[in-house]
């Protein structure tokens, strides 16, 4: 993780050719990172549109949370001044966590005001993948879930199978 | 002429004769029409004169005795006697008595008409009959044979006929049915001329056909046929002449006789009607006749005039033709303008003025005559360009050229100085245009001159586009003998005028690129070599630079195809000035010996590599022993590479020796090369005097380019950046971790600083700090080793052995690179720290070193992070270099090895080493320290195929020995035993010699041996064991293609079919993806062999469940 961490300004710092490009480019690293030396429980590839600014990522439920041995789906879709801008991340998979709504949109402040540059897919990834062991109930999305997660555990367990669906590509 | 042909040409001219004697002629009657003549058969004629022949005779017409008083000079060849054939003189009667024969029956005709018609008609027949032509012309006999009468028509009777027949209208009013005689004779002209003068012309031809078909002649002597090949056409064409001569003169002399009994009867009787016009008769007979003659050569005669005057006009010209004397080296030979006084020029001049005034005169040289000599004189033209300047480019070869030059070019109006040019100026303005102007002026009518100044200038222009059109096609060779051939690229310069020339230029230089050099037999090395010279030669044909970027593309593609370029660029870059001075010998060496040659033996004009570059051998065995003492340094790709380059194609030989691409390093190293120019802005620079306007052909965006730029050029050739960068990190790391001197940074720092030039300052950041890294590592070695030996005892006892270690930090922030040196004690230990998000990915190899070494490390390891508080080393083993003393029993051996290698001879000594117990495990087998792989495997936990690549090294230095180990369940499987003593036969293991001492280290006692030996063993022929193994690299790359491949069936869809994969791989790796699709397919079902995969409906892939 570290190293991705440091190499990624150096890239971010590549003079500015065509934005669109640029962002390519940049994906086109980021996906090599990916591959070269991939992190556990999250992985991520292009949409099989060839669009290399529209990904589909996976992560795997984390074992001692209630999502453990669940698969998710998402969606990235980067902006063309990315890695200026955040993608946009949705979950595919249903899911019911605290920070998710029913439409599978996040709340997580690095998509929003604290993305920066030094950012990259791994790291959304492997912070969502935290942010299901450990939702943020200061600010939910789904009040339910953040009141049942302290409360009544063993509920929102149940109510987090109930709610998954492995969904299907093709 | 040998008399055999003669006679058989005799022969055969008499059997035509015959044929022609026997037909007939046409009725000389008003009436007649020459046509219908024609169609009496032979044998009608042969019956009809049988019967009549002999009753009527005119001798005084056919005296054979007055044949020679008569003939002009120029008849008599001096091959007369071939010509000459003495037909029996009868036949010529009987032909008279055809011609008068029809007049009789003309008379016997009843007449209606009037005394006036009656005298009309005897008139007629009377001046008929005189100028009746024989139906023969062929025979000198005949030809000759002009009445002696002739010239003054004395006969007044025929002077009155033929002025009654000319003013019948005054004379004799009465006759109704006149005609004209001129006219009457003119049909006579053309009747004769087709029924029996064009057939004695086909008899001549066919002289020339007999040669041909001849079977004897074909097998003889070649030169000699070709000779007498001319000669025969020489023949026909004079004995056409001839023929058509004789005819000709008979048809004047009829004419002759009317003209001049006209004047004469004019001159005496004074008649009131208006003279005769003689001369426009006189200009209209000639018109006639000779229209008659031009149209009536067939093609067999063009044929053999085209070969007579090939012959001719090339002597004249100076270029030596296929008949010549000299066919035999021909190719040695080069067309070169005749001297003034050379014989057989000036024969052939001569010659050529009479054939042409002769053809003239017959009526040959009318338009089919001209193109026909257009043609010839045009393929003269191409021929002598061609042979005088094809491969002519150095300037040694063009002084000698250019020294036959007297004159000095007038006219051109042009500037050029190429010498080939000159010359080619030169014998277009004082052989070409004057031959045609002698030529032209004999056949012309005109008054004005045939070849007027602008003709010359249209030939001269003519020529230099030949030249350049030759020197298009030699192109590349012209490319390949850089620099030898600069002056055949001022000859392109001069010629390379208009934009058509230029794409002309262009594309078949692209054409002959791709045949000749793009394709997998050239190693990449040549190409590049290639390349350098093709930006040399383009740079000094066209400063622009627009030449080059129309011909680069092609090359660039197949380029980018080749992986290794990229490295071989950078490693020319970074050779050694060691490299470059040999290269510069070797060099001169092959120059030398291709001169030599050359003094020998001239190359011809087609061999590829005339000047400078040698032959095939020549560099590559002095490359050999120039490179060895860089041999160890460049034991990876590299030595493959030059390898390659050195077998195969002649191009290969001038792979410069080292099998590198030292001129870049020559021109980097060249101070003339590397000034830049001062004036930013050319356009401005007013007081450039060589200024020329951007070339017509030139893009929108195109910018004068200031230098030739060879590096540059070849880097910005070679695809991005990127890649470049990435490939030059990598070397250089590489070399830094190689070079035990210091000093060696010189070259990289300028390259360094070359790129940084091109690349900016940000792009080799990650190199700044690699040879900071290094530069670094030396003080902080220097630090550590201090506090280490303040603190530190020496001890006595440590092994002979030095190693080198790189270390890699824990918190993966730092490389390092350790070394150690034994200086006599204690074992020297010297690291270099890398850092390691600078450095390209190093692999780290894991295996056990020695444990003294490994006590080495840690207190290195300890002093590091004493002075670098929160840093942790991370050891490279594998990186280091070591020098290894081995003392065996007759010899000591020292090496610089690698660490592995190190290792593996350190194992053999481990039993000695600790308890001093001087016998192997098994105390039973006495001699030599032997291991097997296993056993070596088990101790170092190293890589097996590193493991037997070491031990090749070992045996390679005859340290080692290999024996078939017979307990081993494998027959593949080895023994290795070390060589104490090379006096040692070599045994079989059964009955190996005792030696107790097996310790290759040496802390025993060593035995006593001869130095030869050892010599010998030091310098052992270093082969490096070429055990294929499994690229490390590509072990790499799949596992990584193996990580989009599932991402890609995790993420993007489950399953997929194979070429969508193959597109997406293609599209999404940014290195590109160099897999077909079949190698795709052919790893998937590896994959699918391994469980990891599944094929379902339609063909897709996905990956199994778990």
């Amino acid at each position: 993780m570290g190293d991705i961490q440091n190499s990624a300004p150096t890239l971010g710092a590549r003079k500015n050719v065509d934005p669109g490009q640029n962002a390519v480019k940049r994906l086109q690293t980021e996906l090599m990172q990916l591959m070269t030396s991939p992190a556990p429980g999250v992985s991520a590839f292009p949409s099989a549109d060839g669009n290399l600014l529209s990904w589909r990522a996976t992560i795997e439920g984390p074992e001692d949370t209630p999502y453990a041995g669940l698969t998710f789906k998402l969606s990235f879709e980067f902006p063309t001044n990315y890695p200026y801008a955040p993608p946009t991340v949705l979950f595919r998979t249903p899911i019911y966590h605290p920070n998710v709504d029913f439409s599978g949109r996040i709340c997580l402040d690095i998509l929003k005001d604290k993305w920066t540059a030094a950012y990259n897919t791994q790291t959304v990834l492997l912070s969502l993948q935290s942010l299901l062991g450990e939702p943020n109930n200061a600010s939910p999305l789904n009040g339910e879930a953040a009141e049942l997660w302290d409360k009544d555990p063993t509920l929102f367990k149940t109510k987090v199978m109930d709610r998954h669906k492995d969904i299907d590509d093709d | 002429m040998p008399a055999a042909v003669a006679s058989r040409w005799q022969d055969r001219r008499r059997r035509v004769f015959q044929s022609v004697f026997q037909t007939d002629l046409s009725p000389p009657t008003p009436q007649a029409v020459p046509l219908p003549s024609a169609n009496l058969s032979f044998s009608q004629g042969l019956q009809y004169h049988s019967g009549t022949g002999p009753t009527v005779t005119s001798g005084s017409f056919y005296d054979e005795d007055t044949q020679d008083t008569t003939q002009p000079a120029f008849f008599n060849p001096p091959d007369q006697g071939l010509l000459v054939s003495h037909t029996p003189s009868n036949s010529f009667h009987s032909t008279v008595t055809a011609g008068s024969q029809p007049s009789q029956l003309f008379f016997a005709a009843p007449d209606t008409g009037t005394g006036d018609q009656a005298a009309y008609d005897n008139a007629w027949r009377l001046v008929t009959a005189r100028i009746t032509l024989p139906s023969s012309v062929t025979s000198p006999t005949l030809a000759g044979s002009l009445p002696p009468d002739a010239a003054l028509p004395s006969n007044a009777e025929f002077c009155d006929a033929l002025a009654h027949i000319v003013h019948a209208s005054t004379l004799l009013p009465g006759a109704i049915r006149t005609d004209d005689v001129f006219a009457w004779h003119t049909h006579q002209v053309r009747a004769h001329f087709s029924q029996h003068v064009i057939p004695l012309l086909s008899g001549c031809l066919d002289t020339g056909s007999t040669g041909d078909g001849d079977p004897e002649r074909k097998g003889s002597d070649q030169e000699r046929a070709k000779n007498s090949h001319y000669e025969r056409h020489m023949v026909i064409v004079m004995s056409s002449i001839r023929t058509l001569e004789a005819a000709l003169r008979l048809y004047s002399h009829g004419f002759d006789l009317l003209v001049k009994g006209i004047t004469h009867a004019e001159s005496a009787a004074a008649f009131g009607t208006p003279a005769v016009n003689v001369e426009v008769l006189a200009n209209h007979f000639r018109r006639d006749i000779h229209a008659l003659v031009g149209n009536s050569i067939s093609q067999q005669l063009t044929k053999s005039l085209r070969i007579v005057l090939v012959r001719l006009v090339g002597n004249v010209l100076g270029i030596p033709s296929e008949d010549d004397d000299g066919a035999r080296n021909l190719k040695s030979r080069r067309p070169a303008p005749p001297t003034d006084d050379d014989f057989k020029a000036l024969a052939a001049r001569q010659r050529l003025h009479e054939l042409v005034e002769q053809l003239h005169n017959v009526g040959l040289a009318g338009e089919r005559f001209q193109v026909l000599f257009a043609e010839v004189m045009d393929w003269m033209m191409s021929a002598f360009v061609c042979g005088a300047y094809a491969g002519v480019w150095s300037a040694t070869d063009r002084r000698s050229l250019s020294s036959v030059l007297n004159t000095v070019s007038r006219g051109t109006g042009s500037s050029v100085t190429s010498p080939c040019i000159i010359s080619l100026m030169d014998w277009v303005e004082n052989h070409f245009a004057r031959l045609s102007f002698e030529v032209l002026s004999r056949i012309s009518h005109a008054s004005v001159s045939p070849v007027t100044l602008s003709d010359l200038k249209t030939y001269q222009s003519l020529a230099l586009s030949r030249l350049s059109t030759l020197r298009i096609a030699e192109l590349f060779d012209i490319v390949l003998a850089w620099p030898d051939s600069r002056g055949a690229l001022d000859d392109l310069r001069a010629t390379i005028t208009t934009s058509a020339r230029r794409l002309q230029l262009t594309s078949h230089f692209t054409q002959a690129l791709k045949t000749r050099l793009l394709h997998p037999g050239c190693s990449t090395l040549e190409i590049l070599q290639t390349y350098i010279d093709i930006i040399h030669t383009f740079h000094a044909l066209d400063h622009s630079k627009v030449l080059l970027g129309h011909v680069e593309p092609s090359l660039k593609l197949y380029l980018w195809q080749r992986e290794d370029a990229v490295r071989i660029v950078v490693t020319g870059l970074l050779a050694s000035p060691d490299e470059v001075r040999a290269a510069r010998k070797v060099k001169e060496i092959s120059k030398q010996q291709a001169e030599q040659k050359k003094a020998g033996k001239r190359p011809e004009a087609s061999t590829r590599r005339g000047a400078n570059k040698g032959p095939v051998v020549t560099p590559t065995t002095t490359g050999r022993s120039s490179r060895t003492p860089n041999a160890t340094r460049q034991r990876d790709g590299l030595d493959e590479s030059s390898s390659k380059a050195h077998g195969a194609t002649p191009i290969k030989s001038r792979a410069s020796g080292t099998g590198k691409l030292v001129e870049l390093a020559l021109l980097l190293n060249d101070p003339t090369k590397t000034r830049h120019t001062l004036v930013e802005d050319e356009e401005l620079d007013w007081n450039d005097m060589n200024w020329v306007p951007d070339p017509v052909d030139a893009g929108a965006n195109y910018k004068r380019p200031k230098s030739e730029d060879v590096i540059g050029t070849l880097i910005s050739a070679l695809g991005s950046e990127d890649v470049f960068i990435k490939e030059f990190a990598s070397i250089v790391a590489e070399r830094l971790l190689s070079l035990s001197d210091p000093a060696r940074f010189d070259q990289e720092l300028r390259v360094l600083d070359l790129l940084k030039r091109r690349f900016g300052e940000a792009a080799l950041q990650n190199c700044d700090v690699m040879i900071k890294d290094i530069e670094d590592s030396r003080r902080l070695d220097v630090a550590i080793r201090r506090a280490w030996d303040e603190q530190r005892r020496l001890t006595a006892a440590t092994p002979v052995m030095m190693s080198g270690h790189f270390l890699r930090s824990a918190d993966k922030r730092k490389k390092a690179a350790l070394q150690r040196q034994q200086q006599q004690e204690p074992t020297q230990y010297h690291a270099r720290i890398l850092s390691r998000l600078f450095w390209p990915a190093l692999d780290r190899e894991h295996f056990l070193l020695p444990d003294p070494i490994i006590e080495e490390q840690k207190r290195y390891e300890q002093g590091y992070e004493h002075l670098k508080s929160n840093r942790k080393l991370t050891w490279l083993n594998q990186l280091g270099t070591v020098r290894v003393e081995l003392e065996l029993r007759d010899r000591t051996v020292t090496i610089d090895c690698t660490t592995p290698q190190a290792t593996v001879i350190y194992a053999f000594n481990d039993s000695d080493d600790d308890d001093d117990i001087e016998i192997d495990n098994n105390a039973s087998k006495p001699p030599g320290a032997r291991r097997t792989v296993d056993e070596l495997y088990t101790t170092l936990q190293m890589d097996e195929d590193l493991i037997t690549s070491c031990l090749e090294y070992w045996v390679s230095k005859k340290v080692l020995r290999r024996l078939r180990s017979p307990s081993s369940p494998q027959g593949g499987s080895y023994t290795y035993v070390v060589i104490e003593s090379l006096s040692d036969p070599i045994v079989d293991e059964e009955d190996h010699p005792t030696k107790d001492d097996d310790d290759p280290f040496g802390n025993h006692p060593t035995s006593t041996t001869s130095p030869q030996e050892a010599g010998q063993a030091a310098e052992g022929p270093e082969e490096e064991s070429n055990k294929p193994a499994i690229d490390p690299k590509e072990l790499e790359r799949r596992t990584m293609y193996w990580q989009y491949i599932k991402g890609m069936l995790t993420n993007a869809s489950a399953s997929m079919p194979l070429a969508q994969m193959a597109m997406m791989m293609k599209m999404l790796i940014a290195d590109g993806f160099p897999w077909t699709n079949e190698e795709l397919g052919e790893f998937l079902a590896e994959k699918i062999a391994e469980g990891e995969m599944e094929v379902v409906s339609g063909g897709k892939y996905r990956l199994v469940k778990k």
